[in-house]
């Protein structure tokens, strides 16, 4: 079932364009990562599909809803969490969230303690939230957006002020809630390496325009057309610069970067390399979601 | 309009208002000081010293003057009874002059509580997760209304209260009755200071909502004390007398004032509006 979908949306500011035209369908329980600079319009975004502000031209559907007529039904099954958006400093952890449940319909002492204990903050629970640590902070946010248990969960770089740590529970909390409880998630954010192992597909907007979309999979096929393979070998090619007509690089005394053309070729580099000598490892280097950002945003612009 | 959600928002307000020191402590000291301590005072001076009476000999003609020319018959005629100067001053302040120190404290007050409303959320970041929930701009200024009103006129009427029955305890056995229980006191603490703080409170939240910061909605709240000093010129100078008519009427018109006035905030505070005039 489809949860967004958006017709050529356009939002503009005092004459000053902020999306253009932009088109997309998001699934039932899919994960999305919104990718972009600043300024690209990904806050917009979020903001026109809650129906808090208005586009200048275009249609969108939340959940079935039109965000400019029937917000609030939106805003009854979405959860969000924004950089801006901010919880009461004055009130202690369990009166915000007391408060917000109460202002959502979802009042349930039981949900609130459910939640400070998945986020690891029951024991703070009476300690006011302006003496907290941004990261502390953020997960309060994080249960705030849950309370009400969503459909939908909007997610504005959910992960920023947190620790390694932090970053990895939230990660491994955001799959938990997309499996179990078929919580549709959309992630903004700039920390690409984050999004890799948790979304389903991905925008890239630029510009206020969607520049390219897909799964993984799919822009790898479209966008990696040179495979850099690190191959961890004993090997020791008697050519400085080709193996198997293959160019090389050298960048340990026991580990070398190996251009391919396409990861069809890997198995017989790989094959011919084990008749000669040893292998540890080998791994593809420019697959990473920051270097096909980067690969997208650099065609996009040529 | 959902109930629950205006209770919600409001008892929230009102607990940041009273587990704030530097929030309630001046709600306080101000109706302390205009309505308890210096009417208390005034009375035990002009009662029982011959202060009042001594230092404005001078002030005793044009006074008298004022009393003969009284258009109330019978206040004329208590006032003219009265044995000395003392007497009748403390009466005439206590019956008259009072009235817009009451107004001046419920004014401030509420202007305190409501410029902090909107501007004070915005301020805090916390306006834009009001918006992006489930509630509807009618019900946030409902909220905000109520925790502005409560706070200022449960403080307004203690200090009514106290007053009431600190002045008594000086007066009663001069004046042989209770003042402060005669049409006008009634209609002034029942009918017009709940209109006149709504309406100070819902134009404060308006303009709270549409300027940039608290200070800026302070100094707008500023603003309508004036009339206020204006009326305690007026009735010291004898220039213009609340009549219990008079009262009704400011009262009457204060709340047709309100009716006005909330019609414009839900047809001028539409949720986008507000997130775009407010949230950058």
């Amino acid at each position: 079932m489809t949860m967004i979908e958006a017709f050529h949306v356009s939002k503009a500011f005092n004459g000053r364009s902020i999306l253009k035209d932009v088109s997309f369908t998001i699934r039932e329980g899919s994960i999305i990562g919104l990718l972009g600079p600043n300024g690209a319009g990904k806050t917009t975004m979020i903001r026109l599909l809650n129906g808090v502000i208005e586009a200048t031209s275009g249609k969108m559907k939340v959940m079935g809803y039109d965000p400019k007529t029937q917000g609030d039904e939106i805003r009854k099954r979405a959860g969000i969490v924004t950089e801006s958006a901010a919880l009461y400093h004055d009130l202690s952890a369990w009166d915000n969230l007391v408060f917000f449940s109460k202002i959502y319909n979802a009042y349930d002492p039981e949900r609130i303690t459910y939640l400070l204990k998945q986020f690891e903050m029951i024991d703070k629970k009476d300690e006011l939230v302006g003496t907290f640590s941004t990261g502390m902070k953020k997960r309060i946010t994080l249960a705030k957006a849950l309370l009400h248990k969503p459909k939908l969960l909007f997610l504005d770089e959910p992960t920023n002020g947190l620790d390694p740590e932090g970053i990895n529970d939230v990660i491994h909390y955001l799959k938990k809630v997309n499996q179990e409880e078929q919580i549709t998630i959309i992630i903004c954010s700039h920390v690409l390496h984050q999004l890799e192992t948790i979304c389903d597909s991905f925008l890239f907007l630029q510009g206020g325009q969607i520049i390219e979309r897909g799964t993984r999979n799919e822009l790898e096929d479209k966008y990696l057309t040179e495979v850099s393979l690190l191959v961890e070998t004993g090997l020791q090619p008697s050519n400085p610069n080709t193996y198997m007509g293959f160019t090389y690089v050298r960048k340990e005394s026991q580990s070398i970067e190996f251009k391919l053309a396409s990861k069809n070729e890997i198995s017989s580099l790989l094959k011919e390399i084990l008749s000669e000598s040893w292998i540890h490892s080998s791994e593809i280097t420019n697959r990473s979601l920051e270097a096909l950002y980067f690969k997208i945003r650099s065609e996009k612009y040529e | 309009m959902n109930k629950y959600i205006i209770t919600a928002i409001a008892a929230k307000d009102m607990k940041a208002t009273f587990s704030s020191k530097k929030i309630w402590v001046p709600m306080m000291i101000l109706p302390l000081i205009l309505c308890i301590i210096l009417p208390a005072v005034f009375a035990y001076i002009g009662i029982n010293t011959e202060l009042i009476g001594e230092s404005s000999k001078d002030l005793e003609k044009p006074i008298n003057a004022v009393i003969q020319n009284f258009p109330n018959e019978e206040m004329r005629n208590t006032l003219a009874a009265l044995p000395t100067l003392g007497f009748k001053s403390v009466y005439f302040f206590l019956n008259f002059m009072l009235i817009p120190f009451f107004l001046m404290a419920a004014i401030i007050n509420s202007m305190v509580t409501s410029s902090n409303s909107f501007a004070g959320e915005k301020e805090r970041n916390t306006l834009e997760t009001l918006l992006f929930a489930p509630i509807s701009i009618s019900e946030l200024f409902l909220g905000k209304v109520i925790a502005s009103f409560v706070p200022t006129i449960l403080i307004t009427y203690m200090a009514f209260l106290l007053n009431g029955l600190i002045v008594t305890l000086i007066t009663y056995r001069v004046f042989n009755e209770i003042i402060f229980l005669n049409s006008t006191w009634l209609l002034l603490m029942f009918w017009v200071i709940p209109a006149l703080v709504i309406f100070n409170i819902v134009l404060n939240v308006l303009v709270s909502a549409r300027v940039k910061s608290f200070q800026e909605a302070q100094q707008f709240g500023g603003i309508m004390v004036l009339p206020v000093v204006g009326l305690i010129i007026s009735q010291v100078s004898g220039l213009f007398f609340l009549s219990p008519l008079t009262l009704f009427l400011i009262g009457a018109g204060l709340l047709i004032a309100n009716g006005f006035l909330l019609k414009l905030i839900t047809k001028f505070n539409q949720r986008n509006t507000l997130f775009e005039s407010q949230i950058h």
